[in-house]
């Protein structure tokens, strides 16, 4: 029974030393990897070397507890008794490195709680950077987006006003308070009569009328805008352009005007077309109202001459009645004529309407009157289109016409120069295009609007009646053409000015009329 | 401060060294129990580690995982086995002392006993092994999320 109990102790003691050698270095293992695994945690540290110190415990007990039996069981007390106080030893100081790491554990894992909550506290802090570093570059993005979309839409916007201000066929200015424009459009720069803009390009300098100017700054400045304004502007090249005018002050935060911004239309063309059509209204109503005067008056100056003549039968040529009868019958004959030319001006004398060679009425014309330029010293230059087609027309009035004409052009040059005829086809319109320029004074731009009303002159009382331009009007318009004036010309090859007075004649071409009175 | 310190007490040594001479002026001898003494003391000193261990981990709010629960069982076992370990030691004195042959006594029962203190120190470390592989495992699943 004893030896049994003894061996079963021997054999728990050897096994179990056996074991626990085994589980401590199992723990040590597990201990190891575990603070290989989480290095910063103070904890698995702590174990770690809780592990060592077991470990070398447990090996020194182990060995210890088997060397003794083995020592015992072999008849080597001796040696065990030797051996025994080294191990006893080794364990006792095992026991308190074991003890002491325990101990230290506690400032140990107090210093670790401190380290981790700062850790923590850190790691809290760098979570809460991170989240708002990510909101803002969400943020960022959304913003990045926004500024594309943004940028997108105003590219959008800036091509379609850009497009709108280059292709405008008005005028688009942006100036400053000075007038000095910095920024206008290609149908503006032509307007102007430029091609690129030029150095000190001020607005202010091309309106015509300084009156006009100080109304459109002050309106400027005290209402803050222009709306249907007209004025006119003088270009690069003289000509003068009507304009129908809108702008805006352009204003800074303070409301101080810096600025101005504006489109201007050109309304010469429709106001030249509106003159013309209330010039030839006016002409209408001029010829109606001859007309009627010229038929009124036309019977009684007969009736006047008439008794007259047969009076002057009744008295001797040297009597101081038959001179005075004389009179009356000159200035009577002299109201006719007047008459006639009222009729010729209202369309309401007969006309004898032929082919005519417009060259061959103005060398007609020319044959009686050069001679007579020639004296006053002025000289006649031909350029006449040698193909020239005819056209319908009364060959007496038609004469009549250039006889004025060149009537005019000698009282504009009485110390001489040149009369210019110019005759040309335009086959596009079907029409005989004659010019007579002289180099003469010229017409005033205020005149020229009445030139053509009958008893317009600028000559002196009794030296002209005023009705020469007006029957030349009623005669070229009778025939289905048109008479314009030019003053002073334009070079169409150098574009320059040239001195002087042109009328352009058109006359529809015969076969072209001859259909339309067919008709 | 410290230089200072480190002069009073080695002037103070210098003093007592030379005014108490006697006894303590030679090397003082170990008496055969004292290896028994200081063994016995560190299996208390073992304890009272472990036992403080066991009552801080337990009142510690943050280790209440399995783990901790294993390494606080591996504190109670272990107490338990420096008890077994240090009443062995006693026994183990009062059982050299009886005669060969005695009878059976509390004594020959206490040291038998005690000489399966395996039984309880064995489990200790596979609680210590257990608690050590379930903090790995936890460690392996926390650094996997």
């Amino acid at each position: 029974m004893i030896a049994s109990t003894l061996s079963f102790a021997i054999f728990v003691d050897l096994a179990g030393s056996a074991m626990v050698i085994l589980l401590s270095f199992l723990s040590l293992r597990f201990s190891y990897f575990l603070a290989k695994r989480q290095p910063d945690n103070f904890l698995w540290g702590f174990l770690f070397y809780f592990s060592i110190a077991m470990s070398a415990f447990a090996i020194s007990r182990g060995v210890g507890h088997i060397a003794r039996q083995l020592l015992v069981l072999n008849n080597h007390v001796d040696s065990w008794e030797t051996l025994s106080p080294y191990s006893g030893g080794i364990n006792t100081l095992l026991l308190i490195s074991v003890s002491a790491v325990t101990i230290y554990y506690h400032k140990g894992l107090a210093a670790y709680k401190i380290i981790r909550n700062e850790a923590e506290k850190l790691a809290a802090a760098n979570l809460k950077l991170a989240d708002t570093a990510s909101q803002l570059q969400k943020m960022n993005t959304y913003l990045e987006e926004m500024v594309e979309e943004r940028t997108r839409d105003l590219s959008t916007s800036e091509k379609k006003f850009r497009h709108f201000f280059e292709n405008s066929k008005d005028m688009v200015y942006f100036c400053n308070m000075g007038g000095e424009i910095s920024d206008i459009n290609t149908s503006g720069l032509h307007m102007l009569g430029y091609e690129t803009p030029p150095k000190n390009f001020n607005l202010l300098s091309f309106f015509k009328n300084h009156e006009t100017l100080e109304r459109y700054l002050t309106a400027l400045k005290e209402n803050g805008f222009v709306s249907d304004f007209e004025l006119e502007l003088e270009t690069r090249d003289g000509t003068t352009r009507h304009m129908l005018l809108t702008a805006n002050s352009i204003l800074d935060r303070q409301g101080n005007m810096i600025g101005c911004e504006g489109i201007a239309k050109d309304m010469t063309r429709l106001r030249n077309m509106t003159e013309q059509l209330i010039n030839q209204e006016k002409m209408a109503s001029v010829g109606q109202m001859a007309a009627g005067v010229a038929h009124e008056i036309n019977t009684p100056l007969g009736v006047i001459l008439g008794y007259a003549q047969l009076m002057m039968d009744d008295f001797d040529e040297k009597d101081e009645v038959y001179e005075n009868l004389k009179v009356i019958e000159r200035q009577t004959k002299a109201c006719r004529k007047i008459v006639a030319d009222l009729l010729k001006f209202s369309r309401q004398s007969e006309s004898a309407k032929t082919a005519v060679n417009p060259n061959d009425v103005i060398e007609d014309v020319l044959a009686v009157t050069e001679h007579n330029l020639n004296i006053n010293h002025i000289h006649v230059q031909r350029r006449y289109t040698p193909s020239l087609p005819m056209v319908i027309g009364d060959a007496e009035k038609l004469r009549q016409v250039f006889i004025n004409l060149f009537n005019n052009s000698a009282h504009a040059m009485e110390n001489g120069g040149e009369i210019i005829i110019t005759t040309s086809h335009d086959q596009a319109a079907d029409k005989v295009i004659v010019t007579i320029r002289d180099t003469g004074t010229g017409i005033p731009d205020e005149i020229k609007p009445k030139i053509f009303d009958p008893f317009f002159t600028t000559k002196e009382v009794g030296k002209g009646t005023g009705l020469g331009l007006a029957v030349t009007y009623g005669i070229i318009r009778d025939h289905g053409g048109t008479v314009t004036v030019e003053s002073p010309m334009q070079d169409s090859a150098t574009g320059e000015k040239i001195q002087g007075t042109a009328f352009h004649i058109t006359l529809p071409i015969a076969g072209k009329e001859q259909n339309a009175i067919n008709e | 401060m410290i230089n200072r310190i480190t002069i009073s007490i080695s002037i103070l040594t210098i003093f007592l060294l030379l005014g108490l001479p006697g006894h303590s002026w030679a090397i003082q001898p170990h008496g055969e129990p004292e290896g028994m003494y200081v063994h016995q003391m560190a299996h208390v000193l073992f304890l009272g580690a472990l036992a403080y261990l066991y009552l801080h981990t337990r009142s510690t709010p943050d280790l209440v995982s399995r783990g901790w629960r294993y390494l606080r069982l591996f504190c109670l076992l272990s107490i338990a086995w420096n008890i077994v370990a240090f009443t062995g030691h006693i026994v183990a004195d009062l059982h050299g002392q009886r005669a060969p042959g005695a009878p059976l006594d509390i004594v020959e029962i206490l040291y038998i006993l005690t000489r399966m203190d395996h039984f309880v120190f064995v489990p200790a470390l596979f609680a210590l092994m257990f608690s050590l592989r379930t903090f790995y495992l936890e460690a392996g699943e926390e650094k996997a999320q």
